[in-house]
């Protein structure tokens, strides 16, 4: 297996920013949730995950550690769910999106500028939310979650998924297996065929735009080019979905509202293609999570 | 030779950014409040039977723009009496399957086939 990894790995030309941002993490405390503790005082669970993974990766070792009081409940993992100040945490969305929606977005929401890390994760054995989380099963539900963004992505920039339909079985599992064993290499020799497009330029990119106070995800076709035949850029495609936001020239002042990748402000001017190719999560969508400021 | 510096002081201002006069754009809060605003227009959604998928005798149906296509999943179900113990896969456009809190009105935005959000559905899994 790893010749093979390494075979491909060989001709993978050397990106820093993809580097980073698939390197990048956050801390987090697991800590039990309190009236499920009811007296055997667990200490919190410290793991440092990676940004571009899914906390299903983590449930394994969580379950672990607090494994008394899962006995002691249903003793069933499809059962655990986690939740943040209340909200609980969608086990679909990337642990580095979850963090910049309801930890930064929500932080600067309140104008708040207390270092939230490690970020604070309640962990719950019992009272599924059904209403508010997807229910599932197994981490292979996960993989099916995953499997499916991709494939949406795909759509978007070619009209048809037969990018992906036309890797082999193998090659569509390298990238989950690579991203699920935080293997750089593997994710990315698959990966780099679907977000560079083979060269050609993808008709629609594959962006999500989220507002705070848990707003419905924005998802609308957008170009890579204008008219002019001249990249968009980020303050292109967030002006032309929410001007009020995002002026195009916001040189008076300042602005009003402004965007989070991978828990940086980019440059606002940046290539909106180049972006997508570089900036996107593993599952290929360019997440652009918006903040305000507390005063409104 | 004083005069030959007075032009440039008289050239006109720059005309680089002439924004139109507008309304005071909304604030963020106004902007929030606006997309969480419940709209109740409808899309048209088209369900195609797959495979041995029992087919449905009207197959066009109008669903809330704003809703999750969660709500849609629900919908086929009851239109086909399925309990939720029945396996029905979801496809749109005979190609991936949305995850059941995506917005029907972004799927029907991006993926429309001529006005139409085209739902495929079946008893097993197609399409990987």
């Amino acid at each position: 297996m790893s010749e093979h990894i390494h075979d491909s790995a060989d001709q993978l030309p050397f990106n820093p920013v993809a580097r980073v941002i698939w390197d990048g993490s956050i801390p987090i405390h697991f800590i039990l949730d309190k009236a499920e503790s009811a007296g055997s005082e667990k200490e919190p669970l410290l793991i440092e995950a990676p940004r571009c993974s899914y906390l299903s990766r983590l449930t394994n070792q969580v379950c672990r550690h607090f494994q008394d009081r899962r006995l002691r409940s249903s003793n069933d993992d499809s059962e655990m769910w986690y939740e943040y100040e209340g909200v609980p945490l969608k086990w679909h969305y990337p642990i580095g999106l979850l963090y910049d929606i309801h930890g930064m977005q929500t932080a600067a929401q309140r104008g708040t500028t207390d270092s939230l890390l490690p970020w604070k994760v309640i962990v719950h054995f019992k009272d599924y939310p059904t209403n508010k989380l997807i229910k599932t099963s197994a981490p292979e539900n996960s993989q099916d979650f995953f499997m499916s963004m991709i494939k949406e992505a795909d759509y978007l920039r070619n009209g048809s998924t037969k990018k992906v339909m036309n890797m082999s079985k193998s090659d569509q599992s390298h990238l989950w297996e690579g991203l699920w064993s935080k293997n750089y290499d593997l994710f990315w020799s698959m990966n780099q065929k679907l977000v560079l497009n083979d060269g050609i330029l993808a008709r629609h990119l594959p962006i999500r735009i989220y507002l705070p106070d848990n707003c419905p995800v924005i998802q609308d076709l957008v170009c890579p080019m204008d008219e002019d035949d001249q990249p968009k850029t980020l303050r292109h495609i967030l002006n032309a979905v929410l001007p009020d936001l995002f002026p195009l020239d916001d040189r008076n002042g300042s602005p009003v509202a402004e965007v989070i990748i991978h828990g940086i402000k980019p440059n606002m001017d940046m290539s909106v293609l180049w972006a997508a190719q570089n900036m996107a999560y593993p599952d290929n969508f360019l997440h652009l999570v918006i903040v305000v400021g507390g005063v409104q | 030779m004083s005069s030959s510096g007075t032009p440039s002081s008289e050239s006109p201002p720059p005309t680089v950014t002439q924004p139109e006069p507008t309304e005071a754009p909304a604030s963020p809060a106004t902007v929030i409040a606006n997309h969480k605003k419940k709209d109740l227009s409808k899309v048209i959604v088209r369900f195609r039977a797959i495979g041995n998928a029992p087919i449905l005798k009207q197959n066009i149906f109008k669903i809330t723009a704003t809703n999750k296509f969660m709500a849609v999943i629900q919908f086929l179900r009851k239109e086909l009496n399925y309990q939720q113990s029945d396996p029905l896969f979801l496809y749109v456009n005979s190609a991936f399957s949305p995850a059941p809190d995506e917005i029907v009105n972004n799927l029907y935005k991006c993926f429309n086939t001529d006005g139409k959000l085209i739902v495929n559905y079946c008893t097993s899994p197609a399409w990987g």
